[in-house]
């Protein structure tokens, strides 16, 4: 129903769509095709910051993924900017779930490799390098290598690596998952102060994949709850608070409802069929 | 954050006064590995020595550390040592050479292909296994005893180790890495020199450490059984020629390149892959 509305609403602001896709893989091994996503359908509008909620083991990486052409797409459609979606792209960058940064190179070197990559590591590139370091709260550690930084710091490295190419859509895989609660609160503040002070575009097209319902309300426009795999998208909640936000916005009425309702719908999805080993705890930390 | 927690009572002070009770390790303690690995060389030269001053043994047939040692002293002295030392060094250079620039590329393409490493694994692992020396009279018989048959069997010797480090760093490259590399667009020859190369170079640096000092013992074998030159082949004669201090210390000598080759490679390793997590 949403996607319908969305749809009439705006065709042209349209960033991504989604249309009835299927996605899944086969195992070598036993030959057996897992579906990871059935029937998904909705869309994402320029500049909008979407988070995608749902139990784990949905199939939300697997969908993150195949938008950043990592994962081929089985059926249905996946349009990026009115075009198919055939394989990774510089118009889309990740930032991944585990650091996965190169251990060999510096912070800068690992920041300038996205750019080596495409090619584009000119004087104005380093520039950018140095400038999105100091962004990302990285001068003085440009020098350091990924054994020396603490999480929180290797996923600014992260997310400066994936700013650098400056991507149409920012695709984010659980990047705050593995920290300390405390840490990770400061990098969702820290994630939208630099989301909102990206002076190029008004805040970039993101795509936020997290199973943090509170964390997902705080930084999106929209959240999207995802079904229990092979995942459908069960609702999309528009989250209305004003930006800029801090972190306060996250104890207010709203954001609490919002919370509280997309809480419920989650642990739905994760506890109806599947109470053994679908564990609630991991959906409200 | 950070200054909140330094407010009782001030770091300079608790420096201050835990300091005074530091006390600098001793010369002993900080170096007692190097101290005790010297002491006990020491007692089995001196050991050695004994028997030969109290004629337990007879000099003529097992020289003596002194003896060897005064040896060891004339062909510095003389410089007579210098040309075998380099012809030696000369084999196992060439033939390092040749296994570096075949044994990583190699290893890298079956250590990346499931079924190039099905193909070759057990072949590989079973060229490891035997004792290359057996190959020894084959490779004469190929290629007779001249410097090109040296070479090959110090290659013969040394690819090996390489080879079965490299396939697992290949094999062991981290999937993450390469997802990295491929989600920002980055071409192959890019992915292999930036990605797949730094991060299997522990492994590659690892083999060629093993690689040098079988590259050495093939070296030697090689001058002892055919050589007209080099390190082994000096051992040989000397004996033959029952200078037994002559062949002594050129056996030491042996030993000192062997340990300079090792532990210059693993000097190498420290300094390449100190980003490495695991040390």
């Amino acid at each position: 129903m949403n996607t319908f509305f969305a749809r009439r609403r705006n065709t042209v602001n349209q960033k991504l769509l989604v249309e009835d896709l299927q996605l899944g893989y086969r195992s070598t091994r036993s030959g057996t095709y897992s579906v990871a996503c059935r029937d998904l359908s909705f869309e994402v509008r320029q500049n909008e910051f979407v988070a995608i909620v749902g139990p784990s083991g949905c199939g939300k990486t697997t969908f993150l993924s195949a938008v950043a052409g990592l994962q081929p797409v089985t059926a249905g459609k996946l349009h990026l900017s009115g075009r198919p979606v055939r394989g990774p792209g510089r118009d889309r960058s990740m930032v991944f779930q585990h650091a996965s940064l190169f251990p060999w190179r510096t912070v800068t070197g690992n920041v300038e490799f996205a750019l080596q990559a495409q090619k584009k590591l000119n004087p104005a590139g380093r520039q950018r390098v140095r400038e999105l370091l100091d962004l990302v709260g990285l001068a003085g550690k440009e020098n350091l290598y990924p054994k020396e930084l603490s999480g929180g710091m290797m996923q600014r490295v992260n997310l400066a690596r994936a700013l650098v190419t400056d991507p149409e859509l920012l695709l984010l895989d659980e990047p705050f998952a593995a920290l300390d609660a405390q840490t990770r609160e400061v990098m969702q503040e820290e994630l939208l102060r630099v989301w909102q002070a990206d002076e190029v575009h008004d805040g970039k097209t993101a795509l936020f994949i997290t199973h943090d319902v509170p964390e997902a309300v705080f930084l999106a426009d929209r959240v999207i709850v995802f079904s229990r795999g092979p995942a459908h998208v069960v609702e999309s909640i528009d989250i209305d608070l004003p930006r800029p936000r801090h972190s306060s916005v996250k104890r207010s009425p709203e954001a609490l409802a919002h919370v509280d309702h997309i809480l419920d719908l989650v642990m739905r999805q994760g506890g109806k069929e599947r109470v053994d080993d679908e564990d609630p705890a991991t959906v409200t930390s | 954050m950070t200054r909140t927690l330094r407010q009782s009572p001030p770091e300079s002070e608790v420096d201050a006064s835990a300091r005074s009770l530091d006390v600098r390790p001793s010369l002993w303690s900080r170096h007692r590995e190097l101290w005790l690995g010297l002491i006990g060389l020491l007692v089995i030269l001196l050991a050695w020595q004994l028997c030969a001053w109290f004629g337990v043994i007879d000099v003529t047939f097992t020289s003596s550390p002194v003896g060897a040692i005064a040896s060891l002293g004339d062909a510095f002295a003389s410089g007579e040592i210098w040309p075998p030392v380099g012809s030696t060094l000369a084999s196992v250079g060439i033939g390092m050479l040749i296994t570096v620039v075949v044994g990583i590329p190699v290893g890298l393409v079956i250590g990346r292909s499931p079924v190039l490493y099905g193909l070759t694994e057990q072949a590989i692992s079973i060229m490891y296994a035997v004792p290359f020396v057996v190959f020894l009279p084959i490779i004469i018989f190929w290629f007779g005893i001249g410097d090109e048959a040296r070479i090959v069997i110090v290659v013969w010797s040394a690819l090996f180790p390489l080879l079965i480090n490299v396939v697992a760093g290949g094999r062991n490259l981290d999937a993450n890495f390469l997802r990295v590399s491929q989600a920002f667009c980055a071409s192959r020859v890019r992915t292999l020199w930036s990605v797949a190369l730094p991060a299997t170079l522990p492994y590659i640096l690892a083999g060629v450490r093993q690689a040098v000092g079988r590259a050495l013992v093939g070296a030697i074998v090689a001058e002892l059984f055919m050589g007209t030159d080099g390190l082994g082949y000096l051992v040989q004669q000397e004996t033959a020629n029952f200078q037994m201090d002559n062949a002594m210390a050129a056996i030491a000598v042996i030993a000192i390149v062997a340990v300079v080759l090792t532990r210059g490679v693993a000097y190498l390793e420290r300094k390449l892959t100190f980003w490495s997590v695991n040390d």
